[in-house]
């Protein structure tokens, strides 16, 4: 076990490929079929990243919850690229039309390191619901203790990291909790630095001892990775909440995110942490 | 999951302008959001989504 004194300068990056939103319309660089996703991992893994959070396509380009396409994601990385240890994350919300069952049994079948874990419901977009009904989570946080996936708490807002507490107590979710801080999203917390030391004050007060990441989507992308390295958190990336690169600029590839944060965690002073470091801060035991 | 900025498509009621807005600059804009970039005029509000490649003829309003 390394110093975990040492691991506390440790960044780690986490990217986001492809999301269930962005289409080849809003970016054609997106990652898409399972072929596309595996190398689009494998590249950001080799660029620094420690973390692939997963989602998946239906043949049309639209969010699904298909046990198989992550099966198959999962296992063309494994035979193409067995060097890369990345961690997977794989999403329980690719399909606003998913059933509780779908959105759960890849993480019983395939057993990711990690899996994300909505922890609130709220308005999509001002077109829809993003249903994360208590009884779904309270169930998905039994189960993933029972599977070995440590959830990633998706908080969109500062009500969703107090959900969090609420399961904590109750035995739904176990300690150290890790969070995601989603900030900028559409109906969530705008994505800005008073915001962003809110949520993690927030985190500290209810669930001292965790760990947290954040990212911005849109034009607080940037602040959002300045502030988690300034502030000793972790940093999400990908093009799941940036198609662009900078202004009037579309991405080429996630490598570039992945690049780009590699830079200003080296060039504040911290270190990128490898998945190896990773699993030690994130207290995963596979 | 996530999906990048939600942009706010408006016309303007005096020029035609079109332009766009993103949600979350709201508060960087205040009272000015929503505004037409060549006569003030409050734009009139016709859809919301993501950004696309084919957008281009509304003029995003950044600065």
């Amino acid at each position: 076990m390394a110093d975990l004194k040492a691991l506390k300068n440790k960044c780690i990056i986490t990217v986001a490929t492809t999301g269930a939103w962005p289409k080849k319309e809003n970016n054609p660089n997106v990652p898409m079929t399972p072929a596309e996703i595996a190398e689009d991992i494998y590249d950001c893994w080799l660029a620094g990243a420690a973390v692939a959070h997963m989602h998946m396509r239906d043949e049309n380009g639209n969010g699904t919850m298909d046990k198989n396409r992550f099966a198959e994601t999962v296992e063309l990385l494994r035979t193409n690229h067995p060097d890369c240890d990345i961690i997977l994350n794989m999403t329980t919300s690719g399909d606003l039309n998913a059933t509780d069952e779908t959105r759960q049994i890849h993480l019983k079948e395939l057993r990711p390191e990690m899996g994300s874990y909505d922890c609130g419901t709220m308005n999509w977009l001002h077109t829809s619901l993003f249903i994360n009904h208590p009884k779904f989570l309270e169930e998905l946080g039994m189960n993933m203790q029972e599977w070995g996936v440590k959830p990633e708490i998706e908080a969109f807002d500062p009500g969703m990291i107090a959900n969090a507490a609420y399961y904590l107590k109750k035995g739904v979710l176990k300690a150290p909790l890790h969070f995601q801080f989603c900030m900028g999203c559409a109906g969530g917390i705008p994505g800005n630095m008073k915001n962003l030391i809110f949520m993690k004050e927030t985190m500290d007060s209810l669930c001292p001892g965790s760990t947290w990441s954040c990212f911005g989507v849109g034009h607080s992308a940037l602040e959002m990775l300045y502030g988690a390295v300034a502030l000793g958190g972790h940093i999400r990336v990908g093009m799941e909440d940036n198609v662009m690169y900078s202004k009037g600029v579309l991405v080429d590839n996630n490598r570039q995110f992945v690049e780009r944060a590699a830079r200003v965690i080296k060039e504040f002073g911290r270190e990128v942490a490898t998945p190896a470091e990773a699993r030690q801060i994130l207290s995963l035991t596979k | 999951m996530s999906w990048g900025v939600n942009l706010m498509y408006y016309h303007c009621p005096s020029c035609d302008k079109k332009f766009k807005y993103a949600e979350d600059l709201i508060a960087y804009f205040g009272d000015q959001f929503g505004r037409c970039p060549v006569c003030d005029t409050m734009g009139q509000f016709e859809k919301n989504g993501a950004r696309t490649l084919d957008d281009f003829e509304y003029e995003e309003i950044e600065d």
